[in-house]
């Protein structure tokens, strides 16, 4: 159970790699028809076991608002919430949502309203549709309480320890840098895999009800196993997909429930979904790109690449995932993505600072050093004018 | 009441302080890793059980949370800078990696990303780069800031070379303002005691 846990802190995944998580815990349930779901406007009693459980979320929320990583874009917080209500319908004002800048894929929702958006869910969706598959799935563990039946049912066995003691179970973490997942720890030990089909039906009915194209959130899920196995995550990888079947069940059924929901009709909202990331998404290929899974990164760039194969800094952006691997052949690759990126008219500057750094990786000082010059009449006051001007110097 | 972070913050300086063990560093002559001979300015640590993996040392003033100088001993062609301990048992992903011919501004990019990882943000950047002689050969310098997970703001400067194709270098780093900046003049001095001894002197 913790080498599971230790694998997801890694940073992967809250909700939807939680079939790792979920190891040990799953029992047959059958789901059930005609399901009741927590009223709007719901509030613990007082001094219950679930008013404990909300305090100690709210605890975690009034951090959430002050963290240094919580995107402040006003536009963007708009839309997602837009999103949200759509779903959510009698229940919107319950759920405040909060858009972290974090490069992994995930989103996560607490018992007490508060869901979390990651950054990199935000670069991964191909549209709104998708988004909203995801975010609905989140709603179904809402409406559905899952997270208090999990904490009750984990009460009875001998693992409510791990559970209850959030800060223990987070300090077994052992990392710095998971301390401010506290939330995503708490929705990981909740769900069950009756939970998440559940959810992953709930999400379905919800973008259906709303309009969307519910074959999206099979899409989603497929591209996520996708860029999963082109990662390097050895450990990872063998727990989701070598001793875990369950994550191409889970892409059928999906599928399957699509179809019956008249699969590829609806509401993609693509153009409106590219509009409302502008403003951020050059933060977010930057995030990306810091990660170093170019594997990876290669699959979600070239998945966006199909769909916007105009965009300059999508391409330049690929340059860089091979300029960065710095493997055979892959100077060449970079400067191909460049040049393809030049030729659509709307490249950064940085893409001319590029080229010259792999053409001074050539010996091609020459090239180099137009590439320098091409970069400084775009970018005039480039701030490491002077560091490049080293490098070309010696 | 104590917020939240405070509370895990403190439990992780505990954990922290269980988990590594120091030795005294004496403000005299001191051979870091059989390659690099410095003299530091005042009494340091040496964590002789560092979180990290890699051909590092890593010494503190006020311990490994508040800030930390990492000594780059010799990383050959291909290894990373360094990892979190058993980051690969953990499900990371492959990390980045040093190679002999990377210009000091690959150098500043695998730094980025190394510390990014180390501390689970994207948010880490290098800046002012600039030539420096180190060790009585060509050297370079820049600063770094980050943001790590714990929403703490680091600062921090970078001094390397490379000989024969092996990295040397020097990166001290601390939690703003005061675990950094007040102790910037102790790594300067000790950045210009440096020499290259033993096998990377040859
Ligand atoms: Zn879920």
């Amino acid at each position: 159970m913790s080498l599971t846990r230790r694998a997801f802190g890694a940073g992967i995944c809250g909700c939807v790699l939680a079939a790792l998580a979920r190891r040990g815990f799953a029992q047959a349930r059958p789901v059930e028809p005609g399901r009741t779901y927590i009223a709007p406007g719901y509030r613990p009693p007082a001094d219950s076991d679930e008013k404990g459980l909300w305090s100690l979320l709210d605890r975690v929320e009034r951090e959430r608002k002050t963290s240094r990583f919580l995107v402040r874009d006003v536009e963007l917080n708009a839309y997602v919430r837009e999103i949200v209500c759509r779903l959510a319908k009698d229940h919107c004002p319950d759920i405040r949502g909060y858009i972290l800048r974090t490069a992994q894929f995930n989103a996560s929702m607490a018992p007490n309203g508060m869901m979390e958006v990651w950054t990199g869910l935000l670069l991964r969706c191909n549209d709104e549709a998708q988004l909203a598959a995801i975010l609905g799935h989140e709603l179904g563990h809402y409406l559905r309480q899952h997270t208090l039946e999990r904490w009750r049912d984990a009460r009875n066995k001998s693992d409510f320890g791990a559970f209850l003691g959030l800060g223990l179970a987070v300090a077994g973490l052992g990392a710095v840098g998971q301390l401010a997942d506290l939330a995503l720890v708490a929705s990981m030990f909740a769900f069950s895999r009756d939970q998440e089909r559940e959810a992953d039906e709930i999400g379905l009915d919800l973008i259906t009800q709303a309009g969307y194209t519910p074959v999206a959130a099979a899409e989603v899920w497929e591209q996520f196993i996708a860029e999963y196995q082109a990662g390097t995550a050895e450990r990872s990888r063998q727990l989701l997909f070598a001793t875990h079947p369950e994550p191409e069940e889970r892409l059928v059924a999906l599928r399957e429930a699509a179809a019956k929901r008249d699969g590829a009709r609806g509401e993609r909202g693509r153009s409106r979904y590219l509009a409302k990331l502008a403003g951020v998404r050059a933060r977010l290929i930057a995030d990306e790109l810091a990660l170093r899974q170019y594997g990876r990164t290669e699959i979600v760039f070239d998945r966006l690449l199909a769909q916007s194969p105009d965009d300059g800094q999508l391409w330049h952006a690929k340059g860089e995932v091979y300029r960065l691997r710095a493997g055979d052949g892959d100077a060449a690759r970079a400067l191909k993505a460049y040049e393809t990126a030049l030729g659509t008219g709307n490249a950064p500057p940085e893409t001319w600072r590029s080229i010259m750094l792999v053409e001074l990786g050539a010996g091609a000082r020459d090239r180099a050093q137009a590439a320098f010059d091409a970069y400084l009449k775009q970018k005039p006051g480039a701030p490491d004018a002077d560091a490049l001007r080293m490098l070309l110097s010696q | 009441m104590m917020p939240m972070r405070s509370i895990l913050a403190a439990a992780l300086l505990l954990l922290a302080a269980g988990c590594a063990q120091f030795t005294l560093v004496t403000p005299e002559r001191q051979t870091v890793g059989g390659v690099i001979s410095v003299a530091p300015g005042t009494k340091w640590n040496k964590i002789t059980t560092p979180g990290v993996e890699g051909k590092v040392e890593v010494w503190t003033l006020d311990g490994p949370a508040l800030n930390t100088l990492v000594f780059f001993t010799g990383v050959t062609d291909g290894e990373p800078l360094f990892t979190r301990r058993a980051a690969a048992a953990s499900g990371e992903e492959k990390p980045p990696v040093f190679r002999s011919k990377m210009n000091p501004v690959e150098i500043q990019e695998l730094l980025e990303a190394t510390a990014a990882r180390y501390f689970r943000t994207t948010i880490a950047e290098g800046r002012n780069l600039k030539a420096e002689p180190i060790a009585g050969g060509r050297g370079f310098r820049f600063e770094t800031r980050l943001l790590g997970r714990d929403e703490v703001e680091r600062a921090g400067v970078f001094v390397g070379t490379i000989r024969n194709g092996k990295l040397y270098g020097a990166w001290f780093q601390g939690a703003k303002l005061h675990y950094f900046e007040r102790y910037l003049p102790e790594f300067d001095r000790l950045v210009s005691s440096a020499e290259l001894v033993g096998e990377a002197a040859r």
